[in-house]
């Protein structure tokens, strides 16, 4: 009895009952998917004719080798004309579909199932993306070795199997089917594995429908950093297909500075659209944002950074950090403003933390006051950053009132599309 | 909105006018004069048929055909399907190089500079190139195809005579007269077309909310598809036939239209069938290469690294090499490499179009969008007189060889 087997070599094995007479051919194996690690084959469904199907439970099978021999007899299986009603199967929900890999975090196409065979029960155990299950499925395995091997008998091609473990395979959904809890549940634990910039590569790379539910299936927090790492295609792409209130939701939690450039691309009276639906405070923060030149300081700022007034202690600074921990902007870096929101200085996380706590936090900013304006260019705001080796820089307004900050991966962003469009013109 | 849902059909249709079809028509035309010309509209209805069951499967699965085919007939019918589509494909990418070796021989450049030349921009082209860039020579070619109104109109064709050709058929029925039917038909509605008509679906992201718009555009890209080939015709046929003038390739009729239309209608109709040759010389083996790698699961598209997608890139620069190495043999059989061409095609066409009804019939896959009645009943008569075509188009020859033996 073999250890294993492949899911495509039992398709089309004949099924003979009790008495040894012919019932049909294995055509599908349903699977309990929560069962243990792997999903346990909990039932077998046969094809007799194109229009005469039947599930036979896993109880009623002696055993499954050359043949599948039944304990029943032919007269006690019930066909009927359309292929049963099972949540999960092999040949309908896996073999041939579209997969990640959340090990490697990349999308494939399984060729084939592994199945492993423990006190007469199947598991899938891993599946099979690689050439040699392709060959496998047509049938040409015995003729495509021998030739490999006469060419290049150290080819990796004829020992290595290019196999999945189960439990780093996440099944995606299909359409119209397989919308249940089954995808929520499994989904939960295996994707989140995945760092959020490769799940929006990920996600890039599924077809629309496929992209949607998997985006719906992720928690709150991952789909926002997942949203944030997505190109703005593909981010109008997504918003398209969700709703208005999911898409409130995400424009009101990511980066401002990112929710503005995807405003700025969208349609205006679609933009519009979306602003109203925003909550006050949001509304209020993105309208500024979006009031800017797309390329100036004010077009590139964020209004989301940690400021304290002027009477500030470290202790207060330490604090506010303390506090905001999970703020979605830097936390590194503290503004002092005073009682009007002038901007008096910049400190850094580094430059207090082991100061005396009662000093004033003033005291500890940067001798040198650099800063920006909102309409200075991103040039001279690159330029700035470079010079004073700084990851972050103030933007004032004309009355040198803090309006917001720039980090330098929004600098980085915007130079390299211009680095691109130059690149492109030399074409 | 309208506007932004333009698109995929208008792109399929134009690039459906390639070397090869330009070839079929004006021979056609050349030999049968406007007779022939009601021809085109059963291909409209065939086209129109097709395209929106292209589109509705695209708009609804999300999906392209080549992942559908592979997710529901599994690895050894799809391999057969990209096996016969693989070797079409080359053999048009082909007749496309011919296309552009013919249109600039009748500018007086040798096919041993044409070609080479044309192979090195399209691969810079894709490999160097990004979107922005093709869809601006995509649009460029578009107004390009303009180029056959004027040829036509230079012609000066008897409009009377045009018309009456659709209002009342003649049909003639003899061998030569079916197969050249077939030959229009055929042409016009190409197995890799399916493919592409629903990729470009997919790209533009249509749902089945903008079923109207993309059924317009659907609509629109049929017309200017039969309206361009209904120029090409009307120009050879009202020079051409007129004069007793048959042909065997598109570039003759470039030739051939010098006397009777004069020099610019002659330089018109090459420059728009090098246009032609080159738009599809780029489209053809990148969409083929990333149709297989779609159906097999291997990386694909040209936002990937050569390493990121070696199996992509082998294939396009494969299908290019073996292409042109064909156009640049000397003394190559191209118009026999055109026939063969399209009796694969032939061959493909049932087996793309059953798979493709199998499916849009299908609720697990469709959904609420399976065919209704009228839309079965139209789509499998088409699908049916299609098959029945194809399969007189290889019994033919056959017999002809019985009766000679």
């Amino acid at each position: 009895m073999k250890l294993f087997l492949y899911f495509s070599q039992t398709i089309s094995l004949d099924v003979l009952d009790g008495k040894g007479r012919w019932v049909g051919r294995l055509f599908d194996m349903g699977m309990n998917p929560y069962s243990d690690i792997y999903p346990k084959a909990t039932e077998l469904i046969i094809r007799r004719s194109s229009w005469e199907y039947a599930r036979i439970k896993w109880e009623d099978i002696v055993y499954i080798e050359h043949e599948v021999r039944l304990k029943v007899t032919v007269d006690q299986i019930v066909f009927s004309r359309e292929t049963p009603k099972c949540d999960f199967t092999l040949r309908r929900d896996i073999l041939d579909q579209q997969v990640v890999d959340t090990d490697d975090q990349r999308v494939v196409r399984v060729n084939d199932i592994y199945l492993l065979r423990v006190e007469n029960q199947l598991y899938a155990a891993n599946v099979d993306v690689g050439l040699r299950g392709i060959i496998r499925r047509l049938g040409w395995t015995a003729v495509i070795d021998f030739l490999v091997s006469l060419f290049n008998p150290k080819s990796s091609y004829l020992s290595h199997d290019e196999l999945i473990p189960w439990k780093a395979t996440q099944v995606l959904p299909k359409l119209g089917r397989m919308k249940s809890l089954l995808k929520l549940d499994v989904s939960k634990s295996k994707l989140n594995s995945i760092p959020p910039a490769a799940m929006a590569d990920i996600i890039q790379d599924l077809d629309i429908f496929v992209r949607v539910s998997l985006f719906k299936s992720l928690d709150g927090v991952l789909q926002n950093k997942v949203f944030t790492d997505m190109t703005l295609a593909h981010k109008q792409e997504l918003i398209d297909q969700l709703e208005e209130r999911e898409v409130a939701d995400l424009i009101t939690n990511i980066p401002a500075d990112e929710a503005t450039d995807l405003l700025m691309q969208l349609p205006r009276d679609k933009s519009r659209h979306l602003l109203g639906l925003l909550g006050s405070e949001t509304n209020k923060k993105l309208r500024k944002l979006l009031s800017f030149a797309k390329d100036s300081a004010g077009g590139l700022m964020t209004t989301e950074y940690l400021y304290l007034k002027a009477t500030a202690t470290v202790a207060e600074g330490l604090k506010k950090i303390h506090d905001n921990i999970n703020f979605p902007g830097t936390i590194f870096f503290l503004y002092v403003v005073d009682d009007n929101y002038k901007y008096l200085g910049t400190t850094s996380l580094r430059r207090f933390f082991n100061e005396d706590p009662q000093k004033l936090l003033l005291e500890t900013c940067y001798p040198e006051n650099i800063h920006v304006y909102t309409d200075d260019t991103v040039e001279q705001v690159a330029l700035l950053l470079e010079r004073h080796k700084s990851s972050s820089i103030p933007v004032l307004n004309d009355q040198d009132i803090l309006q917001g900050i720039i980090t330098i991966d929004d600098v980085l962003e915007v130079l390299i599309s211009l680095v691109w469009h130059k690149y492109e013109e030399k074409l | 909105m309208f506007l932004g849902m333009l698109g995929p059909g208008i792109i399929t249709g134009s690039v459906d006018n390639d070397a090869g079809g330009i070839t079929t028509y004006s021979v056609a035309a050349a030999n049968y004069g406007y007779p022939i010309l009601w021809v085109l509209l059963p291909s409209f209805i065939a086209l129109l048929v097709v395209q929106e069951m292209n589109m509705r499967m695209g708009a609804c699965t999300g999906k392209g055909l080549a992942d559908l085919i592979r997710e529901n007939f599994g690895v050894k019918i799809t391999f057969w399907i990209f096996l016969g589509l693989l070797v079409a494909d080359i053999g048009n990418t082909a007749t496309e190089f011919a296309g552009v070796a013919g249109s600039m021989n009748v500018f007086g450049i040798s096919k041993y500079v044409s070609v080479p030349l044309v192979a090195m921009a399209v691969w810079i082209l894709v490999t160097k190139g990004n979107y922005k860039i093709s869809e601006r020579i995509f649009l460029l070619f578009s107004v390009c195809l303009l180029s056959y109104v004027v040829s036509a109109l230079y012609a000066h064709p008897d409009w009377r005579q045009v018309g009456s050709a659709f209002i009342q058929p003649q049909i003639q029925y003899n061998k030569e007269y079916l197969v050249m039917v077939l030959g229009i038909i055929g042409t016009t509605i190409a197995p890799w077309m399916q493919f592409y008509m629903q990729s470009a679906v997919i790209e533009k992201g249509t749902t089945m909310e903008d079923y109207k718009f993309a059924l317009a555009d659907v609509v629109i890209g049929c017309v200017a598809t039969v309206a361009v080939a209904l120029f090409i015709m009307v120009a050879c046929a009202s020079t051409l036939h007129a004069n007793h003038v048959t042909i065997n390739e598109a570039k003759d009729a470039a030739l051939a239209l010098k006397p009777f239309a004069g020099a610019l209608a002659s330089a018109v109709f090459a420059f728009g069938l090098f246009v032609a040759s080159v738009f599809s010389a780029i489209i053809l083996p990148l969409a083929t290469a990333f149709y297989v790698c779609e159906a097999f699961g291997f990386n694909a598209g040209i936002d990937k690294r050569v390493e990121e997608a070696p199996q992509f890139y082998t294939l396009f620069a494969a299908i290019m090499i073996i292409a042109c190495g064909i156009i640049l043999i000397p003394g190559a059989p191209l118009i026999q490499i055109t026939l063969w061409t399209q009796d694969i095609n032939a061959m493909l066409l049932p087996v793309v179009l059953i798979s493709m009804q199998l499916m849009v019939n299908n609720p697990e896959i469709m959904g609420e969008h399976v065919n209704n009645k009228l839309q079965n009943a139209i789509s499998w008569t088409t699908t049916i007189v299609l098959i029945i075509m194809t399969v007189l188009l290889f019994i033919l020859p056959a017999l002809d060889f019985f009766k000679s033996h």
